[in-house]
């Protein structure tokens, strides 16, 4: 292992990703791929453009063949010519399906189809990394990238060409077809799950008939996320298909779609690696609200019932989607939910997590909402009053507190007399509790003073009244030692009173609060 | 105290206000100038002294703090003329010193902590210079009569007369009525005694006690005002304190503040404002290729919703005109 420098330390410890990249990676086999038997060779084929218009067809299968072959990239010594070969064919036939008209004849469907199925289509290795953190550590890329690239190009390519018939392409690219495409999302490889992003968009476009399944199996893939493995890679990439479908939904909403929001974009809110994907999940979420306002309550509270708790940076994302729906929300709408949400907010004001508190404070720089706001001042300003005026005192983070004084400023200049209403009655609140302290503090002495001078009393007083003390120290033996003394004392003080009637009356005072 | 010592002490105040008003001369020149970068107008100082009840009311000072903070600077304006790049200057220096004079020690904020919540300009070394010149100037030492000492005492004399005037009478809304009335120059010019006094009346009239009223009029009299004056003023008072309550209280932002926020959440505000890479599907998309998918997909099991988005993505009739030309065709 060799020594890792000081920058490559965060507070001293090493990073995660920098361990684990220093252990020694352990070569994969797989049985995917033929290590038994004799090396296969690929005889390289004419080039396409070479060929006579009426051999073409017969080349381009005999090439798409050819290219079902796989090779070992985990090995990076063996079959290199090969490797090269089904490369530079691959590259030819990216470069024919894309600029030539007339090739997408019926009969080369089943062959085009076949090959990228053979291609693409495999169980993906279990990470070589159990706990793969996505945020802090480099992917496990694909190793067959050189190739596997070019087959997901040839595949869009195909898809986008002119030519192109789903109605013939619906034989092989089919439900089965669709799922196992699926599956893929959950590479690791970036590279791999972008390619599959626009594939499935452009599926989706073109396939009808494919349209509802595929909407079904996100829909499940999404649910299995959130309440049982909590592990999918290609959560992002779904997403931001999403959001072109919901973009291009059709009005009034249909009730599979609501449902969809309510059920899983809303849940998917509480996953815990939300930083990934939150940025596609919020504009999928505002993409459903400027389609249908009246589903603003719901999804507000919907998110205020998922509000993060323990975790900053969730709740910092949290404040950043509650921003961009507000910059769309209809007036009437705000007043619905302008009560349950300003109390949130008055919590992240006071937030000791700076950013929390920033992002919550900076609403006030939002033209739009200050205008909301200022309609309905009178229900909103009291509910942030109070907040907003302890952390002016209390904050540890001055730009906080210079942040506060804008927004207190903001506000002051919306309604004067509101408040200095409220102003006063939060001076004479606070003024009330600090004479209940006070008095506390004074009862407390007092009861302290009592103590002292009833045991100043006892040492005096030893012969005093024993027959009242010894019934006062039996009676109260498993009392404390105050409410004992202060009973002495009083039984002391006034030995006319029968010792149980002074006991109970002293026993009233300690506990009068 | 006594009522007989309230009075006198009315009638000692009464005789040292004139040495504490602003000069008239002055404050008219103010209220004609117009918008101009080279003089102070009445805007500009209003808007200033808004400003400084921000400050006061931000860092928790009494309404005496800001009080005699305006008296100090209304003084400095109509005596002295200042550029309008100077007047923030000269207001946080007046409620500074108005503060060292009035509020306890602890209480008080520290010079660079006004300038940075103020977002002021200038430095703490020029505030210092500022308070020195306006000390010298005004001959401040630390007391100055103000419409608030009256107001005060007439809420003093007025509850040593009536047994229940506690509950009536509010000197907390009084004295937030005072501010909102400073807040514009125009008040600067009453006499600090008659304005109290008007503020008492219009309250009196809004809680209706005829007691209240007796008193009122007992102490215009003790202290020879004129009806004329009172009324004059007492209209004044009404119309601005109406014109504060009214719900279209809200003024535009004359100086825009300025948001500050840490690296890390101004890196971050922004991220969401992105253009998607990929283009909208329409839901309904009726593509001549393609129209002939529809029919038979019907076939998958297990696809309750298909149907029903079948009948949605399929408008018009089940098997559209150039469909069923493809048909015959086929």
């Amino acid at each position: 292992m060799s020594a890792i420098s000081a920058s490559e330390k965060v507070d001293g410890f090493t990073r995660k990703s920098m361990r684990k990249a220093q252990k020694q990676r352990k070569s994969q086999g797989s049985s995917q791929y033929r290590t038994q038997s004799a090396p296969v060779e690929l005889s390289p084929l004419p080039q396409l453009k070479d060929a006579p218009s009426t051999e073409q067809q017969e080349l381009f299968t005999q090439k798409l063949q050819q290219c079902c072959m796989l090779f070992d990239f985990m090995d990076s010594v063996t079959d290199l010519k090969s490797k090269e070969i089904k490369r530079a064919t691959l590259n030819e036939l990216v470069d024919y399906v894309s600029t030539n008209r007339g090739v997408l004849v019926e009969t080369t469907y089943p062959e085009i189809t076949t090959m990228i199925c053979t291609n693409i289509f495999r169980t993906l290795p279990p990470s070589d990394n159990p706990d793969f953190d996505p945020e802090e550590d480099e992917p496990t890329l694909e190793a067959s990238w050189p190739h596997v690239q070019l087959v997901y190009e040839f595949l869009l390519r195909f898809l986008e060409n002119p030519d192109f018939q789903p109605s013939i392409a619906k034989r092989h690219i089919d439900q089965k077809f669709v799922l196992q495409l699926l599956e893929l999302f959950d590479s690791e490889d970036p590279r791999e799950r972008d390619f599959l992003k626009t594939i499935l968009h452009r599926i989706y476009g073109k396939f009808l008939g494919l349209r509802a399944f595929i909407r079904k199996q996100i829909n499940n893939i999404f649910l299995r996320f959130i309440y049982e493995t909590e592990h999918f890679n290609g959560v992002a990439e779904l997403l931001e298909i999403l959001g072109s479908i919901i973009n291009g939904f059709a009005l009034p909403l249909k009730a599979e779609h609501k449902q969809f929001l309510m059920k899983v974009l809303i849940p998917l809110h509480t996953a815990k690696a939300l930083a990934l994907f939150h940025a596609q999940l919020a504009y999928c979420v505002v993409q459903f609200l400027e389609k249908d306002p009246t589903l603003t309550e719901p999804v507000i509270r919907g998110l205020l019932k998922f509000w993060p708790k323990t975790c900053s940076q969730k709740e910092v994302m949290f404040l950043g989607e509650i921003e961009e729906i507000l910059d769309v929300i209809e007036p009437t709408q705000f007043k619905k939910i302008q009560e349950p949400l300003f109390k949130q907010i008055s919590k992240c004001v006071a937030n000791p997590h700076f950013q929390v508190a920033e992002r919550a404070l900076y609403f006030w720089n939002n033209e739009y909402i200050l205008s909301l706001i200022e309609e309905n001042i009178d229900k909103v300003l009291p509910i942030m009053f109070g907040s907003l005026y302890r952390i002016s005192k209390e904050h540890w983070n001055p730009t906080i507190v210079a942040l506060v004084y804008n927004v207190l400023k903001t506000l002051m200049e919306m309604n004067c007399t509101l408040f200095d209403e409220l102003t006063s009655s939060y001076k004479a609140d606070r003024q009330r509790e600090k004479k209940k302290e006070q008095e506390r503090d004074e009862l407390w002495k007092k009861l302290d003073e009592l103590r002292l001078s009833s045991s100043a009393l006892v040492q005096n007083n030893s012969h005093g009244l024993p027959g009242v003390q010894n019934n006062n120290n039996n009676n109260n033996s498993n009392n404390n030692d105050t409410q004992d003394k202060s009973a002495e004392a009083a039984a002391v003080t006034s030995e006319n009173k029968d010792p149980d009637d002074s006991v109970a009356a002293n026993e009233s005072s300690p506990c009068a609060k | 105290m006594d009522a007989f010592k309230l009075m006198k002490e009315l009638r000692v105040n009464y005789e040292q206000e004139a040495h504490y008003l602003p000069r008239e001369t002055g404050l008219r020149l103010i209220e004609s100038t117009t918008e101009d970068d080279s003089r102070i107008s009445a805007k500009c100082r209003d808007a200033k002294v808004e400003d400084v009840w921000s400050l006061t009311s931000f860092f928790g000072y009494s309404t005496q703090t800001f009080v005699l903070a305006v008296n100090l600077l209304d003084r400095f304006l109509a005596m002295i003329r200042i550029q309008p790049k100077h007047l923030s200057c000269v207001s946080v220096s007046c409620l500074h010193m108005a503060a060292k004079v009035t509020e306890e020690e602890c209480n008080l904020a520290p010079p660079v902590e006004l300038i940075r919540i103020g977002q002021c300009r200038f430095t703490a070394s020029d505030l210092c210079r500022m308070e020195k010149i306006v000390a010298e100037k005004l001959n401040f030492k630390s007391k100055a009569v103000t419409a608030l000492t009256f107001l005060d005492l007439y809420h003093q004399i007025a509850l040593s007369h009536c047994t229940d005037g506690k509950e009536i009478l509010s000197l907390e809304k009084l004295e937030a009525q005072l501010k909102a009335c400073l807040c514009r120059i125009s008040f600067s010019k009453a006499k600090p005694s008659v304005l109290a006094l008007s503020l008492l009346r219009q309250e009196i009239h809004a809680v209706q006690s005829e007691d209240m009223l007796e008193i009122a009029c007992h102490i215009q009299r003790h202290l020879k005002i004129t009806d004329a004056e009172l009324r004059l003023w007492s209209e004044r008072v009404a119309r601005r304190l109406s014109d504060y309550s009214s719900p279209e209280c809200s003024k535009p932002n004359h100086r825009k503040l300025q948001w500050i926020v840490s690296r890390r959440t101004a890196q971050n505000l922004h991220s969401y404002r992105t253009v998607p890479e990929l283009p909208t599907i329409p839901e309904h998309c009726w593509d001549e290729s393609e129209s002939e998918d529809s029919c038979e997909d019907v076939m998958s099991s297990g696809e309750e919703s298909l149907s029903s988005s079948l009948g949605s993505d399929a408008e018009g009739p089940y098997f559209p005109l150039h469909l069923r030309r493809q048909h015959l065709h086929a």
